[in-house]
């Protein structure tokens, strides 16, 4: 056993010493042998005929999508039109769904339920809380994510993103991310949660890390109503009726370019500060282009990204309902905790130029950005009193008509400076519970994490503190 | 009232106490920590010097050491003789050597220095001048369990991001072996490892020229008559005679010895080169990559698309394509293929 034991020691001895001799980058040098290896066997056994035509194609594409004419031209307009098409496509099944969700199967569970003498609370709590907030999540997002998706998925298949990544890299490169994270981003445009699973395509641990963190700043599917909404209310305004439509789509795009210019600012200052020290290293392979496999883009996009993210918002956006509706509905001595923090938090919020029924919201909507609009119409019904809007307290609704949704804001006390916040607020707030809940899913760190829920919502007070006091020197 | 008073005076008093006098946590007691610590680096430092001084075959006096600690003499001679008591160090005359307890205890301290070193430069993106004064930092705060790990999960390399070995886990490091300075070839870079004493007059020649072990050299040119050599940024003329004294060790591998400065962001879009190596600089995971792409000396690759802002550029490599930046094809040496 000993004479065993001392041998074993003097062959670990002998191979150190050995070591020395073979130096450090031995690795090299193996990894070189095996290539070379592999090319004689693969120079022996395979045999290519006719790939030449195949291969001018590529070129022929690679051209003209990075050329320095056409390639951003090409990229605008295909990245457009998916947007473009997936708000619009997204419209009438959104409708059909909120009617039989919302319209048809909401009233039906209310009158089942008084029919068997159901006490109102529990009927509240159930059925104007936890399910209206599940059919509105389901409504809102399920549509444009079912054609976003699968649009985007089969321009990734075709072989197109990576060029997209190959030609953007340049600016990333100078903020100290990834190419890749012009795709995240996009991504991000259409759900922030599978923006932040998407950023799993870049492989350096810490330009994946920024692209996750800044991931929030893409304006997702969820705040783009918001968004029009208020820029149609309080920006169309401001210009003749016949520009408003203009003013208010250019408040709304001005608005995502701003997300854009604050995901590449703090990209920068992440990389200068907290994750300099964090591994980095890049690579980015650009595969053949080829034709998409539209049923297998279908299925993979609609199971693995559509219906993953619905689930997870499903899965937050019931309890968040339930507390929506207790919120508004739990009095102490005649008034209801919704109002209690509202009066609250009221001088803080007027002070940063938004109001304590939006501070509310955004605390209790966290679940999905889609229900920050009916919360806050909700709570500015139960504030002010307003009567003949809404079907009663702790019901979330929308309106139809964008005049009385405008006379309701107005009568809860709102300003253009309201407005303008607001849309900045939308943009500049921590991520949506889903999000969150995939953002420490995807680094299973608490700290970014934490990271990335906080500093949005710190710029985004900070934005809107700045902005109000400009507003009040200049009005 | 007053009574109430006493007693919040009482308490406060009492808490003030506690902080300042608490075990373990009390200032007291981290105060004292604190000076244990001083203490420590500034033990383990001079034994670094002084190994260093061994190392370099110089000799060690209370001054260069004082110089390395920047502390009074007075404070280094009671560093050493606290060396001393602990049975590190040996004092014949004025000259300071390292017992053998002494050596490996150094060589502990420079073991963790470079393995820390090893580790930023591999694992993190830290940049290159700082990653000395982080491992100053490190080498007195990590156990032995803790370095075996580190080395353990570097695959216990032999050295350091600047070419220098780094001693075993039994502590053993390989002897310097110092080479004639004519040995050199023209080009090569070498550090000084030794300068003979005798006969004086060349001795005293060398020293007046401001060469002394450990200076850093490069050879530009050798003949019958001359050697001609930078230092520091100066160029000097030694005669072949001046320079049989001379001992140097010579830096990096040969293999790292690239003769070709020739890189790959040089070539323009449409021609084909052959890789001959991959700089030093690409490490870890990056270097890792580059070579699963199949980058490695002898592949063929060829430029293929520029972005349209102009990088990164994309190369065909073994049948894919990929994209490398600037600042990564700038450390892949090259042949071209018409002047193979």
């Amino acid at each position: 056993m000993k004479i065993e034991t001392i041998h074993d020691n003097s062959i670990i001895a002998t191979a150190n010493k050995l070591r020395w001799e073979v130096g450090d980058y031995f690795h090299d040098s193996l990894i070189e042998s095996i290539y070379k290896e592999a090319e004689v066997i693969s120079n022996k056994v395979v045999t290519t005929e006719g790939k030449k035509s195949q291969f001018d194609f590529d070129k022929f594409i690679d051209q003209i999508v990075t050329n320095k004419w056409t390639g951003f031209p090409i990229m605008f307009l295909l990245l457009a039109s998916v947007f473009w098409i997936t708000i619009i496509g997204a419209n009438y099944p959104s409708g059909l769904i909120a009617s039989v969700l919302v319209d048809t199967i909401h009233p039906f569970l209310k009158n089942l339920a008084s029919s068997i003498n159901i006490p109102w609370y529990i009927n509240g709590v159930l059925i104007d809380g936890g399910y209206l907030a599940m059919a509105w999540v389901v409504s809102v997002m399920l549509p444009p994510m079912a054609i976003f998706f699968p649009m985007f998925t089969l321009l990734e298949d075709f072989g197109y993103l990576p060029r997209v990544a190959f030609n953007m890299d340049n600016i990333y490169r100078r903020v100290g991310a990834h190419g890749k994270q012009a795709l995240t981003m996009t991504m991000g445009f259409g759900c922030n949660a599978a923006g932040v699973i998407a950023a799993r395509i870049i492989d350096s641990p810490r330009e994946r890390l920024i692209a996750i963190i800044t991931n929030n700043f893409s304006l997702c599917n969820g705040r783009w109503p918001t968004q029009i909404l208020i820029a149609t209310i309080f920006i169309g305004n401001l210009v003749p009726p016949i520009y408003g439509g203009i003013a208010s789509a250019a408040a709304v795009v001005s608005v995502a370019l701003l997300g854009i210019f604050f995901s590449l600012v703090v990209s920068w200052s992440l990389s200068k500060t907290v994750l300099k020290g964090e591994a980095s290293a890049f690579s980015l392979e650009l595969p053949p282009y080829r034709p998409p496999r539209i049923l297998q883009t279908l299925y993979t996009s609609l199971i693995d990204r559509t219906l993953f993210v619905l689930w997870r918002a499903i899965v937050f956006a019931i309890p968040a309902g339930i507390v929506i509706w207790l919120v508004a509905n739990v009095n102490i001595q005649g008034i209801s905790l919704a109002e209690y923090f509202i009066r609250f938090v009221d001088p803080f919020a007027l002070f940063i130029g938004l109001n304590g029924v939006i501070i509310l919201a955004y605390v209790i909507a966290i679940p999905a950005n889609e229900i920050v609009i009916p919360t806050v119409l909700m709570l500015t019904v139960l504030v002010t009193g307003v009567t003949g809007v809404g079907s009663g307290s702790g019901v979330m609704f929308e309106l139809n008509n964008i005049d009385d949704v405008s006379m309701l804001l107005k009568a809860g006390g709102w300003t253009t400076l309201t407005g303008i916040n607001l849309m900045l607020f939308s943009l500049l707030h921590n991520p949506c519970s889903t999000t969150i809940f995939t953002i420490y899913k995807e680094t299973k760190s608490w700290k970014w994490t934490l990271l990335a829920t906080l500093l949005p919502i710190m710029m985004g007070i900070t934005i809107c503190l700045l902005v109000a006091q400009l507003w009040r020197i200049f009005t | 009232m007053n009574d109430n008073l006493i007693v919040v005076i009482l308490l406060l008093a009492i808490s003030i106490l506690a902080f300042i006098f608490y075990p373990e946590k009390g200032l007291l007691n981290k105060w004292r920590r604190i000076k244990a610590n001083n203490e420590k680096i500034l033990l383990e430092d001079a034994l670094k010097h002084l190994f260093e001084c061994e190392y370099n075959s110089t000799d060690c006096t209370l001054i260069s050491i004082s110089g390395f600690l920047s502390t009074s003499q007075g404070h280094s001679s009671k560093i050493i003789v606290k060396l001393e008591e602990m049975g590190l160090v040996k004092r014949i005359g004025t000259k300071i050597h390292l017992t053998p307890e002494g050596k490996s205890y150094a060589l502990k301290i420079i073991r963790i220095h470079r393995l820390w070193e090893k580790h930023l430069a591999d694992n993190t993106s830290i940049r290159e001048e700082e990653w000395h004064i982080l491992a100053e930092l490190e080498e007195h705060k990590l156990t032995d369990d803790e370095v075996n790990r580190l080395a353990a999960k570097l695959g216990n390399p032999l050295k350091d991001p600047h070419g220098d070995p780094i001693p075993t886990e039994n502590v053993e490091i390989p002897e310097q072996k110092g080479i004639e300075l004519t040995d050199l070839k023209e080009g090569d870079i070498a550090k000084i490892y030794h300068i003979e004493d005798q006969p004086l007059e060349v001795f005293s020649k060398l020293t007046s020229l401001g060469l002394s072990p450990g200076m850093i050299i490069r050879l530009i040119e050798k003949n019958t008559t001359n050697i001609r050599i930078e230092c520091e940024g100066e160029e000097l003329n030694i005669s072949p005679i001046l320079s049989f004294n001379i001992q140097v060790v010579p830096i990096g591998d040969s293999e790292e010895l690239i003769e070709s400065r020739d890189t790959l962001s040089n070539i323009p879009v449409g021609e084909e080169a052959v890789i001959v190596g991959l700089s030093k600089s690409l490490r870890g995971q990056q270097r890792r990559r580059l070579l699963d792409f199949g980058i490695v000396p002898g592949t063929v690759i060829k430029a293929r698309l520029k972005s349209l802002s102009g990088d990164p550029t994309a190369y065909e490599v073994r049948g894919t394509t990929v994209a490398l930046r600037k600042n990564q094809s700038d450390k892949i040496f090259i042949k071209r293929k018409n002047l193979l």
